[in-house]
């Protein structure tokens, strides 16, 4: 694919005449260098789990935020360049609440995904005398775990502005292994304890540290309680019965 | 602000079979402020016609007293009672003499009449302000909670009620009613009249 | 000048609003909503005409019914239907009943400075299956209620439906308590009561009643046997179930 590498992978606004997007080609390739994001869906509810890459001792870990909170009940994971997740995430809650202001209920999981999606495409050159927004495309995909009255869903985001629903996914630099390794230990009547001890599993395989509860970030979403990351304590029990 | 809305109140009466029911709240007040919750605005003028007087608290006084130094001269006069339908007419006459400087009161009459074959009739009136008169077969309401009078009594009020039935009637349109104008309410008085007796029942209503 | 126009100016002005008369009313049951009003429309004395609706099917759960000035009103449910369209396609599903009411209200607030000139009452199933009763004030301050009358004719109508839905002033007998829901065939002749009462007593009601009734899903439609010029205006059969009643008002 960099062979073709081209005139054509300068200007966001031009398809190569093989048909391509090269800018989100490559904004595609940026996520497979950010850090192994996992998620499962089970009848129960939806479980995010992160690896957080923690580079120096100095590091609080405490201070890495990859898993964020929508609205009570949608929550999402990132993998890529999570700076440009706080964009789309801002503007999944925005809609959320002007969902619920306006209609006075939650708004659906497929929505927020697609409002989400809507403006991963947002970026090119300006219209008119208006200033461009965006110069490029998000190098970021997301994991988008909700409940609505579908149940529990998970769905996932890419720089394309393409979502599709998952049953489990793995996105980031460990992403392939992962995947493969979901696709054989997934089953579909799954407990969320179960879930978080594939999600843990999964990752723990990917990971080059020690997996420990200092370096992965577990969340749910469930019907009951809506979404909640889980703290150390309770992520500690679950490595334990690993 | 009207002056007929000024201290509220509010009035009815219902025709029945051979018996007639009038009735009223009790409220007295200054625009929105309860004054008393005792304020009667019915009065008997002989044992078998009444009259209801809501409107501006002055003239409910003055008018009453009007109202019983004209019936007394007539009864003087004429050496007997008064019939409904005369008090009726004295009623709008008295009203009607100060057409251009009225006494802000809509007055409702309520009574039993003798027929020239001795029995009594049922017989009900209202006048607006100046005493144009309105006699209706049903019934007539006055006050600063007509309108829903109306609306009530419309819909509950049929023909030849029996005198319990007619106080039901009546102690319903009217607490009902009362309730949603903020200028009547506080207690309220049923009078049914029947042949041989008059009921006088108070009526213990919502106190806001 | 020498006409003298800038000693003696003159004003002149534009009323954008009217009254346009009439009643709407609706009454919730345990699993059914009636919506209901008349057809009259009427400037001052006059007639426009004898035929105006006011209650609208909004979708198979929801009937919404407007009253005040006309124009407005028209245009009102016009957006609300739109919105509705809007709705199914961003969210592949119709509108919930609380969600319609709660669009009603910051459409109405939108115009918080130039009014929609309306009193609106949304009737319908909710979510759960009951029957709902949303009332609205022209700028968007909104309740849920058993029942509602609305319009020209609502301080005649209101203390009645006060008195024969709410049972207000009626003791109950020992060990039998008012029921919290009427059946559907006495709520039926409440509404028509209430607005043969109102016609008689009421210049600008009159000549047409509209009566909608709403039915939960799965509700038989016990209540509505032998009723006169119904017709079902539902677009399925297994859902929620609408019908509307025509009945003549007097027209004097």
């Amino acid at each position: 694919m960099f062979l073709t590498r081209s005139e054509y992978d300068r200007g966001v606004n031009t398809f190569s005449p093989e048909g391509r997007l090269f800018q989100v080609e490559y904004a595609i390739e940026a996520i497979k260098l950010g850090s192994t994001t996992v998620g499962v869906r089970t009848p129960e509810g939806v479980v995010l789990g992160v690896e957080k890459r923690v580079q120096s001792p100095l590091l609080e870990s405490s201070s890495i935020e990859k898993i964020m909170e929508i609205d009570t009940h949608l929550g999402c994971a990132m993998s890529g360049l999570t700076a440009d997740a706080r964009t789309m995430v801002d503007h999944a809650r925005v809609t959320a609440q002007n969902h619920a202001f306006t209609y006075d209920e939650p708004i659906r999981v497929e929505s927020a995904t697609q409002a989400v999606c809507d403006l991963a495409l947002r970026f090119g050159e300006s219209v008119h005398d208006e200033e461009a927004l965006m110069s490029r495309p998000f190098g970021v995909a997301l994991l988008i775990a909700g409940v609505d009255e579908n149940g529990p869903q998970l769905f996932h985001t890419d720089p394309s502005g393409t979502f599709v629903r998952y049953e489990a996914k793995a996105i980031g630099s460990g992403s392939e292994a992962a995947q493969s390794e979901l696709q054989d230990k997934w089953r579909s009547q799954m407990t969320l304890r179960e879930a978080h001890l594939l999600t843990l599993r999964v990752l723990k395989q990917v990971m080059e540290e020690k997996l420990d509860q200092h370096n992965v970030q577990l969340a749910q979403v469930t019907p009951t309680k809506g979404f909640e990351i889980l703290n150390e304590v309770r992520l500690k029990e679950i490595i334990d019965e690993m | 602000m009207s002056i007929m809305q000024m201290n509220g109140g509010s009035v009815i009466a219902m025709v029945g079979k051979d018996c007639v029911a009038i009735a009223s709240d009790l409220r007295l007040g200054n625009q929105s402020l309860g004054i008393s919750s005792k304020f009667e605005k019915i009065f008997p003028m002989t044992d078998r016609v009444y009259v209801g007087l809501p409107g501006l608290a002055t003239d409910v006084t003055t008018l009453h007293q009007q109202f019983r130094y004209r019936l007394n001269m007539y009864t003087i006069k004429e050496e007997r009672e008064i019939e409904p339908e005369t008090f009726a007419h004295l009623v709008s006459s008295t009203l009607y003499e100060k057409r251009f400087g009225p006494y802000f009161i809509e007055p409702v009459i309520a009574g039993l009449q003798k027929t020239p074959s001795g029995d009594l009739k049922p017989y009900i009136a209202a006048t607006d302000l100046i005493g144009c008169l309105n006699f209706a077969k049903d019934f007539v309401v006055a006050g600063t909670a007509s309108d829903k009078l109306f609306g009530v009594a419309e819909g509950l009020w049929e023909p030849d009620l029996e005198p319990e039935d007619l106080f039901e009637t009546i102690a319903q349109t009217l607490l009902n009613a009362v309730d949603r104008d903020a200028y009547s309410g506080w207690g309220a008085v049923v009078y049914v009249l029947t042949k041989d007796k008059v009921i006088k029942r108070e009526l213990k209503g919502r106190m806001d | 000048m020498p006409d003298g126009s800038f000693s003696n100016p003159q004003q002149r002005q534009f009323n954008p609003y009217s009254d346009n008369g009439g009643t709407i009313l609706a009454i919730a049951g345990a699993d059914f909503t009636v919506i209901a009003g008349d057809t009259r429309q009427s400037e001052g004395y006059s007639i426009q005409t004898r035929y105006a609706p006011k209650v609208f099917r909004l979708t198979d759960r929801a009937v919404l019914a407007v009253n005040g000035f006309a124009a407005d009103g028209n245009m009102f449910v016009k957006k609300v239907k739109q919105r509705l369209e809007w709705y199914r396609h961003a969210h592949a599903k119709d509108m919930p009943l609380r969600a319609i009411a709660r669009l009603i209200q910051t459409m109405l607030y939108a115009q918080r400075f130039f009014p929609y000139y309306v009193y609106n009452i949304l009737g319908g199933i909710e979510e759960d299956g009951s029957g709902a009763v949303y009332s609205f004030d022209p700028v968007g301050s909104y309740e849920r209620e058993a029942c509602r009358a609305a319009g020209a004719a609502q301080s005649l109508v209101q203390p009645f439906l006060d008195n024969q839905i709410y049972f207000k002033n009626q003791a109950a007998a020992p060990n039998q308590p008012h029921p919290a829901h009427l059946p559907l065939s006495d709520v039926l002749a409440i509404v028509i009561d209430s607005f043969t009462s109102a016609t008689e007593r009421h210049i600008e009601v009159g000549d047409g009643l509209e009566i909608y009734v709403v039915l939960a899903k799965g509700r038989s439609v016990q209540g509505l046997e032998g009723v006169r010029s119904i017709q079902e205006l539902s677009t399925k059969s297994d859902g929620d179930r609408v019908f509307v009643i025509r009945r003549d008002l007097k027209k004097d």
